[in-house]
C-alpha cells in the first residue's frame, strides 16, 4: 500500500520534467542577456590550431557564401534551415561545443536563440564573426609601443595563427618582442636647483 | 492468499488516497507562465526579415513628439541609462520585461496599438530580447539598428543618418576567399583592412513625418 502511494506522489514530480521539449520562454530571456555564450576570435583561433576534439563550428550564412570561403572543419547550417525538424538531431553532438558564426554577430546570434528554443545544449556565437577574424586573426594589427607585454603576446600568438591560417612562411626576427622600448620616468634628482 | 483480500477496507482506503494523490498532480501541473505564439520556423522567417528593425532617423519622429504611438525602453543597466539615454525612454532590463506586471502593461500596450521600441547599446544587444518578445506574441515591438552608441554619435543629425549606412550590420567587410588565401597578406603587413566590399544597402522610403500644407 505504501508503494502504491509512493508511486502516485512520484507523478508529481514528474509533469516538471516532461514539458522540455522547447525552452520556457522565461529560460529563454535568462539566457538571452547572459554574455556567456560569446566566444572570442583568439579562443577559437586556439582551439582549432590545438585540434580540440570538442570544437565543431557551426556557419550559419548561405551555402553559396559557404562554398566560397569558411574556417577550418566548419559545417554548414544555413539559419533558415535550422528549425527543420531534422535540425535538431543533426546538430546535437554529443558534449561537444558548437560555435556558431556569420560576417559578425547578428545572423549567429538569431541562430543562437532558435537553437537554443529548440533545447540544444553547449551552443556559442563567435563574437564579431568572420569580418572580426580576419581584423584579429588573419590581419592583426600591431599594437602601439607602449602597449603592455599582454598585448604583445597576443599580437605574436595572432601573427602565428595568421601564418597557420594563410599558409605563409614564419619569419621569426619579425617578433615585436625586440621592438619593445621601455621607457621608464626621469630620474628626478633629489636636490636640483635652488637659487 | 492475498493480504488485500482479509482486508477489503484497507484496500479501497489504499485506491482512494491513489486517485486522490493523482488527482492533486494534475491540478499542480506546472505550466509555463509564458506561451510561444509563433512556431520555430516562423521565427526564422522573423529573423530573415527587417520588418521590426527601426531606423535611427525614424527617431526623430518621436523626439519632436510628431508620433505619440512609440514607448522606448532603454533595456541596458541603471548605470549606463543613468550616464545617459534616449529622451523619453523608460529603463527596464529585458528580464524585467517579462515580469508578470509588466507582460499586462505590453499586452494593453498592444491593444492599444502602441508600438514598443526596445534598445541596447547596438543592435545585437537588444535583438535576443526582441526576438524572445515577438516570440511570445508581442509583434509590436521594435528593436531600433545601432542602439544607443550609434544614436549617441548622431543624436544632433539623426536625419541626416539616413544616408549613413554605418549601422547595417550582418555583411560581409571584406572578400574572405581572398584575404584568408593570404598572397594578399605579407609579413610585415600593418593590418590595413582591406577596402569596404561595396554591399548594396536597402532601406526603407523615408516618410517625411509632415509633409506638405498649404
Amino acid at each position: 500500500m505504501g508503494i502504491l502511494i509512493l508511486l502516485a506522489a512520484g507523478l508529481l514530480v514528474l509533469p516538471l520534467k516532461n514539458n522540455s521539449k522547447q525552452l520556457d520562454p522565461e529560460v529563454l530571456m535568462w539566457d538571452i542577456v547572459q554574455p556567456t555564450r560569446y566566444v572570442s576570435t583568439d579562443e577559437v583561433a586556439k582551439m582549432i590550431i590545438e585540434h580540440d576534439p570538442l570544437l565543431v563550428m557551426v556557419d550559419v550564412r548561405s551555402a553559396e557564401d559557404f562554398q566560397l570561403f569558411s574556417l577550418t572543419n566548419a559545417i554548414n547550417f544555413p539559419l533558415d534551415s535550422l528549425a527543420l525538424d531534422d535540425a535538431k538531431s543533426a546538430l546535437t553532438f554529443n558534449k561537444r561545443n558548437m560555435v556558431f558564426y556569420s560576417n559578425d554577430d547578428l545572423k549567429s546570434d538569431q541562430a543562437w536563440v532558435i537553437a537554443k528554443r529548440l533545447g540544444l545544449k553547449n551552443i556559442y556565437v563567435l563574437k564579431g564573426g568572420l569580418n572580426r577574424w580576419i581584423q584579429t586573426i588573419i590581419q592583426p594589427e600591431a599594437p602601439a609601443e607602449t602597449a603592455s607585454e599582454a598585448e604583445f603576446n597576443l599580437y605574436a600568438f595572432r601573427q602565428g595563427a595568421s601564418q597557420y591560417f594563410t599558409g605563409g612562411s614564419i619569419s621569426i626576427d619579425q617578433s615585436p618582442q625586440a621592438e619593445i622600448v621601455v621607457s621608464r620616468k626621469k630620474k628626478a634628482k633629489a636636490a636640483e636647483g635652488g637659487c | 492468499m492475498h493480504v488485500h483480500e482479509l482486508n477489503p477496507k484497507k484496500t479501497m482506503v489504499t485506491m482512494i488516497i491513489f486517485v486522490i494523490v493523482i488527482i492533486i498532480g494534475l491540478v499542480t501541473l506546472s505550466k509555463p507562465r509564458l506561451n510561444y505564439a509563433i512556431t520555430p520556423e516562423e521565427t526564422v522567417m522573423l529573423a530573415g526579415s527587417e520588418e521590426g528593425f527601426f531606423y535611427p532617423y525614424e527617431l526623430e519622429d518621436i523626439l519632436d513628439k510628431t508620433i505619440d504611438t512609440i514607448v522606448l525602453v532603454d533595456i541596458r543597466n541603471t548605470f549606463q541609462f543613468g550616464r545617459g539615454h534616449i529622451p523619453g525612454a523608460e529603463n527596464i532590463s529585458a528580464v524585467e520585461l517579462i515580469s508578470k506586471e509588466n507582460i499586462k502593461r505590453l499586452e494593453a500596450l498592444k491593444d492599444a496599438g502602441q508600438v514598443v521600441l526596445i534598445y541596447g547599446n547596438n543592435l545585437v544587444e537588444a535583438n535576443g530580447p526582441y526576438m524572445l518578445l515577438r516570440q511570445i506574441g508581442f509583434d509590436n515591438v521594435k528593436v531600433l539598428m545601432g542602439g544607443y552608441s550609434y544614436y549617441n554619435v548622431w543624436k544632433d543629425k539623426l536625419g541626416d543618418s539616413y544616408s549613413d549606412d554605418s549601422y547595417f550590420i550582418g555583411n560581409a567587410q571584406y572578400d574572405y576567399a581572398e584575404v584568408a588565401k593570404g598572397s594578399s597578406v605579407s609579413n610585415n603587413d600593418n593590418g590595413a583592412p582591406e577596402p569596404k566590399a561595396n554591399v548594396a544597402v536597402e532601406r526603407k522610403k523615408k516618410n517625411k513625418a509632415v509633409e506638405g500644407g498649404c
